[in-house]
C-alpha cells in the first residue's frame, strides 16, 4: 500500500449551495511531486486551504501524514510550509524580521537558518529591505523562504510561481526538484499554467468545477497524449487512394485538409516509414513527415471536456 | 505567550500607528498644559491631573483604543498574514488571546506616557502642589479607569474581525467619544460601558444613586459577551485569504 502524505476522501466545500470543492478523493505519495492542475475557480486553492485548516470542510475526511489534522494538529502543521495565494508578510517589516518571527512564533529561531533560507532564495542581497518595497516576485521569494525555513516535510503551494519572470521560474522550479529529489519532500502544487505542472510533477491532478477529475502520473499522462504522423505531399488525392487501397478509412485513421496537402494520420503510426515508402514509389513528392504529440493544454482541454 | 507579545512588538517597528498612538496619548496633557498656560494662571497639578485623567480615559481613550483593536487585528487580514500566523500553526484562541494581551500592553503604554507627559507639562507650566503620592494615585486612577475600559473594548475585537478595514473603527470610535460625552453627567452615565470606568476610577460613581457593582457588572458582561462572539466568530469562520 503507498504511503500517503496526504489523503482526502470526499472532500466538499460547499459555500451557499454552491458546491465549490465536491467528492474529492486525493492522493499525495511520499517524496512525489503531485502537481494540481485546473482553470481559475476550479477548487484548487480551496482544497489546498481545506488541506492547511484555513477553511473549515463542509464534508468530508483529511488524513496527513496518515493522521488525522483534527486530533494531532500542531504535531501535523509543524511539518508543513506553505504559501497560498500571494504571500502574507507585514509590510513595515525587512524579509529577516518577517522570516523571525515566524521562526520565533514557531520555536526554532536561528539566524544562520534564516539567511541561509534567504540565500537559497536569492534574498540575501534584500534582507534590510522592507517588504512593501519588495517586486512580486521578490514577495514570491520570500513566501516560499518562509515555507521551506523549518525543513518540513511536506509543501503545499498554490500558485508559487506567479509573478516571477522567467528566470526566476526556473531558479524555484530547480529548488522545488532539488527539495523533492534530495530531501525527499512530498510537494503539493498547484497552477494553471501546465507547462509549469508538466516540468515538475510526477503526478499530475486534474481539477475542474470542484471535482478531481484524474489523478494519474508523468508517465501515464504521456501514453495517454494522442500522437499522429502528419505528412505534407504533392498529390494529396493519389495519397488518399493509397490510404484507401491499404482499406484505412477516413476520418477514422485519418484525416486530410486538401487546401495545404496534409494528411494526419491517427493510426498505424508504426508504419508511417513504409507509407512514406509507398508514396515515393507511387511519385508523390513528400515534402514533410512529422510525428506530432498532443500538448499538455490540448490532452487538458480534451480531459475536461470529454469529462 | 511571552514570545507572541515580543512579536507583537516585532511587528509594530516602524508603525506610524503606534508613534500615533503615543502622540495621541500626549494630546491630553498637551491640551491641558496649553489650557493652562493661556487662560487658567493658578492652576495646581492635582486640577490638571484630574482633568488629564478625565478627557482622556472618558474621551480621547476610546477614540484611540478603537483605533489600536481595528489595527491589531485588522492588519493581519489586510495584509494577508493572518494565514501565515495560523499555518505556522498558532491555535486560533492563543492568536486571539496574545491580542488580547497585546492590546492591554499597548493600553499600560499609553497610560505611562500620558502619565509622563502630564507631570512634565506641569513642571513645564510651573504648576504647584506637586507630590510623588499625588503622581501615583493620579497614575492609579487612570491605569486603572483605562484597564476597566480595556474590558468594554472586547466587543470591538469582534468588530475589527468582522469588518477589517480600519475606516468604520475609526468613525465608530469617534462617533462613541462624542456619546461618552453626551452620557457624561446624566443619571444613567453609571449603565453605560464606556463611560462607567472613568465613573469607577475616578470615584465620581458615588455622586450617582446606581451601585458600584451593576457598573461592575455590566463592564464584566461586555467584556464577556465581546469575548464569547469573538472566539466563536474567529474559531468557526474561514480565514479570508
Amino acid at each position: 500500500m503507498a504511503d500517503y502524505v496526504i489523503e482526502t476522501n470526499n472532500l466538499s466545500k460547499i459555500y451557499s449551495k454552491n458546491k465549490v470543492v465536491n467528492s474529492v478523493n486525493m492522493h499525495v505519495e511520499k517524496g512525489k511531486i503531485y502537481g494540481l492542475l485546473g482553470k481559475n475557480g476550479a477548487g484548487k486553492t480551496t482544497t489546498m486551504c481545506m488541506l492547511l485548516n484555513l477553511t473549515y470542510p463542509s464534508s468530508g475526511d483529511i488524513f496527513l501524514f496518515g493522521k488525522d489534522p483534527k486530533r494531532h494538529s500542531d504535531e501535523i502543521y509543524s511539518n508543513i510550509g506553505s504559501i497560498i495565494e500571494t504571500p502574507g508578510f507585514y509590510e513595515n517589516l525587512t524579509a529577516y524580521e518577517n522570516l523571525k518571527i515566524i521562526s520565533k512564533i514557531r520555536g526554532d529561531f536561528n539566524p544562520y537558518n534564516v539567511n541561509a533560507v534567504l540565500q537559497m532564495v536569492n534574498l540575501d542581497n534584500e534582507k534590510s529591505k522592507k517588504y512593501k518595497d519588495f517586486s512580486l516576485g521578490m514577495k514570491q521569494r520570500l513566501g516560499i523562504a518562509a515555507a521551506i525555513m523549518h525543513s518540513p516535510e511536506l509543501l503545499i503551494l498554490d500558485e508559487p510561481i506567479n509573478g516571477l519572470d522567467p528566470f526566476g521560474i526556473k531558479e524555484i522550479r530547480a529548488l522545488l526538484k532539488r527539495l523533492s529529489h534530495e530531501f525527499g519532500i512530498t510537494i503539493l502544487i498547484s497552477s494553471h499554467i501546465l507547462s509549469e505542472i508538466e516540468n515538475i510533477a510526477d503526478v499530475i491532478g486534474f481539477m475542474d468545477e470542484g471535482v478531481l477529475i484524474e489523478e494519474i502520473s508523468r508517465e501515464e499522462l504521456y501514453n495517454k497524449l494522442e500522437k499522429h504522423v502528419e505528412f505534407e505531399v504533392s498529390d494529396i488525392d493519389l495519397a488518399l487512394n493509397i490510404f484507401k487501397e491499404l482499406e484505412l478509412k477516413e476520418n477514422k485513421d485519418f484525416t486530410c485538409n486538401k487546401e495545404n496537402g496534409t494528411i494526419c494520420l491517427y493510426t498505424h503510426l508504426s508504419m508511417r516509414d513504409k507509407f512514406n515508402a509507398l508514396f515515393v514509389k507511387a511519385g508523390i513528392d513528400v515534402k514533410k513527415v512529422n510525428l506530432c504529440e498532443e500538448n499538455l493544454e490540448e490532452f487538458f482541454t480534451r480531459f475536461v471536456s470529454n469529462n | 505567550m511571552f514570545t507572541f507579545i515580543e512579536m507583537e512588538f516585532l511587528k509594530l517597528k516602524r508603525s506610524k500607528i503606534f508613534l500615533l498612538s503615543l502622540m495621541g496619548a500626549i494630546l491630553p496633557p498637551l491640551l491641558m498644559f496649553i489650557a493652562v498656560t493661556s487662560f487658567d494662571e493658578g492652576q495646581t497639578f492635582e486640577a490638571l491631573f484630574t482633568n488629564v485623567n478625565m478627557y482622556m480615559s472618558a474621551m480621547f481613550a476610546v477614540l484611540i483604543f478603537t483605533i489600536i483593536i481595528s489595527y491589531l487585528f485588522g492588519r493581519e487580514y489586510n495584509e494577508h498574514t493572518l494565514k501565515t500566523m495560523l499555518t505556522i500553526p498558532i491555535s486560533r484562541a492563543k492568536f486571539l488571546v496574545s491580542k488580547y494581551i497585546m492590546f492591554l500592553v499597548w493600553i499600560v503604554i499609553l497610560t505611562v506616557v500620558t502619565s509622563m507627559s502630564t507631570l512634565i507639562f506641569g513642571f513645564a507650566a510651573g504648576l504647584d502642589g506637586f507630590s510623588v503620592n499625588l503622581f501615583a494615585k493620579s497614575f492609579a486612577q487612570l491605569l486603572y479607569a483605562n484597564v476597566l475600559l480595556f474590558l468594554t473594548f472586547s466587543p470591538f475585537v469582534f468588530i475589527s474581525l468582522f469588518i477589517t478595514n480600519m475606516v468604520p473603527a475609526m468613525v465608530g470610535g469617534a462617533g462613541l467619544s462624542l456619546v461618552n460625552l453626551l452620557v457624561y453627567g446624566q443619571n444613567w452615565a453609571p449603565f453605560v460601558p464606556w463611560v462607567c470606568p472613568y465613573l469607577i476610577a475616578s470615584g465620581e460613581i458615588a455622586e450617582y444613586s446606581t451601585s458600584i457593582t451593576v457598573s461592575y457588572g455590566i463592564i464584566l458582561a461586555t467584556f464577556v459577551i465581546g469575548l464569547v462572539i469573538s472566539y466563536i466568530y474567529f474559531t468557526k469562520t474561514d480565514v479570508a485569504l
